[in-house]
């Protein structure tokens, strides 16, 4: 009986190892080659909703994009980056005033076909469209995290909220004065002041139209039923894995840009003029380890990566800054572009030894450190150091303007700080330096500490989870600690409102930086346009900025990315949300 | 034993009370407003308030504290703080998928260590014993993450085997992503169960009732399956059962690395984001779930053995 039974055994597990066998030979048949028309990019995260009143974080923003539509765009080839109508037929007419914007919008541009609208067809998109997706984003009762793109700013909108803040029925038939449909095919906005930066908000993901019948049936579930005017529809969603888009087949109102900038190469126009969006379906999968990343694309699984940093000396030839050869020889091109952001240490100006102790200490501390270190040893020199809040590429950078404490001088910095008050350190209490958690920034903070304490100066490390550093922050307790602001929009307003007064915690700025003139300025330079007489204003708050040090500028960060040979019309350094309509895959190319 | 199982359950809810109400206890003592999280980086007090009525974070602790007990009371657990997704639809997706994972590596690794451990136990103190065991222990000194970063790079990458990561959730398609993860989960599972099993066979050798067996005549195949095998069940029944709960929760290293869309992962983010009623719902469940199987495991117990009485 013992021997039938271990016969029995020895059977199953010849079938067990067979069905492996196969499932493994399965596996092999999707190698390099794969479905044609098809573009595999990675995502650091997975997008939270693809609703996109809710496109608050990066990931978000750029899974959403693939799907939704404002009435206009970022031109892709451009830099600086400059707008150009997407919905929207032409730029608006904007009255002398500044305050008036009217947009005249695409005739037959259509929602996506869905179970949701009666009949099953999508419709027409209209002006009342756009007039509700606003007023959306500032319902009270959806809680957008972009109501600030509108706050204050268009005429009676924030009354609108304000009023219907304790309604069980949010009223949508009461629309504030600042949005009009003049017919169905014509918007006007009216705003309280000017603002100069509206397209910019308009181009982003909270600028988008949704279908309010839609909207309505779904109500919270519609961030996993999108239904948009974009290039894409979802296709399938696997949450924190993969999310799958195909071509929306009614799509007709964008062409790929006839226009580059001098110097880009030719081949980024191969495709000028043509329908978008080029590729029949996009596939984002979510990493959130670097190594499947890094093997996936090796493999010929992604047409695209960023380098992990800890394979960066093996992709990368530190002494020249370009790629080896054995990557040059699969026909990888390297792109190199500066991210807009801004990584900073901040002081709470409201604590009381740091308001005390004043800007020479803080001057001290600044020369103390060594940024260009820090991105040796940390970011694989993938970065510059900041001088101010203002990164490149924003309309208001200067690349002239040097921060006198964005250096390393240890005998200054002693110097400095005895002038303080502090020689030596004495008389400093142990300085709270609150980070987040990962190991990254603990090693980041360590290294900060044992540079202050060359100066005498000591240094509690407090690690915390996100939220609760955030409520430090906002509740006005954290004394010091380090983050990081990426643009939202291409212009330095969105860098200097960190440092003014009234954006003082909860808002964002978190350092409650109060300086009158510095105030001022920005109130002044907010509702300008880009000007030299503007651009001067702003050099002026730098130079504020860098007296008082309410912050240590960290740096800006450059992104290394590889793109395989099959990969066209990529252009780095791209702010207006996901650029897969504008990418194709040479699958003549990738199948060699 | 009808009676028992009920009295059992009853026996449930104070733990289920006091479970949630720790969970509770940490919520409130460990800083961090989730409101803060959601409101993103333009918030202003403003915003801030507006969300934090909305998720109910402006009543008392006892009102917030009742919330979670209506909710878990009817098993309507509400939606994620962060992608106001049902979460009984994240759980229902996850446990799915993690139970794809987990069950058949827990199926085959659990075989294997039987099957080696009652082979070593019956061989004990030669070579072959020796020589299992120091591999055993070895591979049990080896982190996780090696056996997943090498498998993948080796496996996958460098071999072909398999695909390097992803997932399908189709019931055909998923399994060609989920081999390498369960020849992982096996590999690193079968090295402290085996040497678990070894010990519990060798227990049972010593016992009286093997000697009279062996002595009766019978052949060693006979005396360890029929024998000593069942009569080891106990000890094992309570280690498979009791972990069964674990393999629906999943794993999140494997998961993770692995693109695998379980429940570990949803855990991870679940804790990244602050985003309670998901880790209540989650605790709460995981709770429920080891007290469900703690009572079928003491069931099975008078099943194998007819000296144990439920009573």
């Amino acid at each position: 009986m013992s021997s039938i039974s271990f016969s029995k055994t020895t059977r199953y597990l010849t079938g067990l190892a067979l069905v492996l066998g196969l499932v493994s030979m399965s596996a092999c048949t999707g190698s390099k080659g794969g479905a044609k028309g098809v573009l595999k990019l990675p995502a650091a995260a997975d997008a939270k909703s693809l609703d996109p009143a809710m496109a608050d974080d990066l990931y978000t923003n750029e899974a959403v994009s693939l799907i939704y539509e404002g009435l206009v765009e970022y031109e892709y080839l451009k830099r600086p980056h400059q707008l150009r109508p997407l919905i929207a037929e032409a730029m608006p007419t904007v009255s002398a005033d500044g305050l008036v914007y009217t947009f005249k919008i695409k005739k037959g541009v259509k929602f996506t076909d869905s179970a949701h609208f009666e009949g099953g067809k999508g419709r027409d998109v209209t002006a009342q469209d756009f007039i509700y997706s606003f007023m959306r984003i500032a319902d009270p009762k959806i809680n957008s995290g972009g109501f600030w793109i509108f706050d204050g700013k268009i005429k009676g909108l924030n009354e609108w909220r304000d009023k219907n803040k304790d309604a069980a029925n949010v009223d949508y038939a009461s629309i504030p004065d600042g949005l009009k449909a003049l017919d169905d095919s014509t918007l006007q906005i009216t705003l309280v002041n000017p603002y100069p930066q509206l397209l910019f908000v308009l181009a982003m993901s909270y600028g988008a139209v949704v279908p309010r019948e839609v909207v309505e049936k779904l109500g919270k579930d519609f961030g996993n039923n999108p239904v948009g005017t974009g290039p894409y529809i979802l296709d399938r969603w696997m949450r924190g894995s993969k999310i799958s888009y195909v071509r929306n087949p009614n799509y007709a109102h964008s062409t790929y840009p006839t226009e580059a900038e001098e110097g880009d190469d030719p081949a980024l126009l191969a495709d000028a003029g043509k329908k978008l969006p080029l590729m029949d379906r996009i596939e984002l999968s979510i990493f959130t380890e670097s190594q499947p990343l890094w093997l996936n694309f090796l493999s010929g699984q992604l047409d695209r990566a960023g380098i992990p940093k800890d394979n960066f000396e093996s992709v990368i030839d530190t002494g020249t800054n370009n790629l080896k050869k054995e990557f040059v020889d699969k026909g990888m091109v390297l792109s190199i572009a500066p991210s807009p952001d801004v990584t900073y240490t901040a002081f709470n100006m409201l604590d009381p030894f740091i308001k005390k102790a004043g800007p020479k200490f803080r001057q001290a501390i600044a020369l103390a450190g060594d940024t260009k270190d820090t991105l040796k040893v940390f970011y694989n020199n993938r970065g510059i150091p900041a001088h101010t809040p203002v990164p490149p590429g924003l309309a208001g950078y200067d690349e002239n303007f040097i921060n006198p404490y964005q250096r390393f001088d240890l005998e200054a910095a002693k110097k400095l700080l005895a002038e303080a008050g502090y020689p030596g350190g004495k008389g400093v209490p142990v300085l709270q330096y609150e980070i987040g958690q990962g190991a990254e920034s603990r090693q980041m903070a360590e290294d900060f500490q044992r540079r202050m304490d060359k100066l005498g100066i000591k240094i509690q490390i407090n690690v915390n989870q996100f939220s609760e550093l955030l409520s430090k922050i906002d509740q006005k307790k954290a004394m010091m600690w380090g983050v990081a602001w990426g643009a939202d929009y291409p212009d330095a307003e969105n860098f200097l409102q960190l440092l003014y007064g009234p954006n003082a915690a909860p808002g964002p700025n978190g350092a409650n930086y109060n300086n009158p003139e510095y105030n001022k300025l920005f109130e002044q330079m907010r509702y300008m346009q880009d000007s030299p007489e503007r651009r001067q204003i702003i050099r002026r708050m730098m130079e504020i900025f860098a007296t008082d040090m309410p912050w240590l500028p960290g740096i800006h960060r450059v992104t290394y990315g590889l793109s395989q040979k099959w990969l066209q019309n990529y252009k780095p350094g791209f702010m207006g949300g996901h650029i897969g309509k504008f990418l194709r895959v040479n699958d003549d190319l990738k199948g060699k | 034993m009808f009676a028992y199982i009920v009295r059992r359950l009853l026996y449930a809810i104070p733990i289920l009370l006091g479970t949630t109400f720790i969970l509770f206890l940490l919520f409130n003592v460990v800083p961090g407003d989730p409101a803060l999280q959601l409101a993103g980086k333009h918030a202003t007090p403003e915003v801030i308030q507006t969300i934090r009525a909305e998720l109910g974070l402006d009543k008392p602790w006892y009102g917030q504290y009742f919330d979670m007990l209506r909710q878990l009371a009817t098993f309507d657990f509400g939606r994620s703080y962060w992608t106001k997704q049902k979460i009984t639809d994240m759980i229902v997706a996850g446990a799915g998928t993690s139970f794809s994972l987990g069950f058949p590596a827990f199926i085959i690794s659990t075989s294997i260590s039987l099957v080696i451990g009652l082979f070593i136990a019956l061989y004990r103190g030669t070579i072959i014993d020796k020589t299992i065991v120091a591999f055993s222990v070895a591979a049990q000194s080896v982190s996780l993450l090696v056996y997943i970063l090498a498998g993948q790079y080796l496996l996958a990458y460098q071999w072909g085997l398999f695909p390097i990561s992803g997932y399908d959730p189709g019931m055909i398609e998923r399994w060609q992503y989920l081999v390498l993860p369960i020849l992982i989960f096996v590999f690193l599972s079968v090295a402290p169960e085996l040497r678990f099993y070894r010990t519990i066979f060798l227990d049972e050798l010593y016992q009286d009732y093997v000697r009279t067996a062996r002595s009766k005549g019978l052949g060693t195949k006979t005396v360890m399956l029929r024998h000593v095998l069942k009569n080891a069940m106990i000890p094992i029944l309570t280690n498979l059962v009791i972990s069964i709960p674990f393999l629906i929760l999943g794993s999140v290293l494997i998961e993770s690395f692995f693109q695998i869309p379980g429940l570990g992962d949803l855990i991870v983010k679940a804790i990244a984001n602050n985003d309670r009623p998901v880790l209540v719902s989650m605790t709460v469940l995981g709770t429920f779930a080891y007290i469900i199987f703690n009572l079928l495991s003491d069931i099975l117990y008078a099943m194998v053995d007819p000296r144990v009485q439920l009573k």
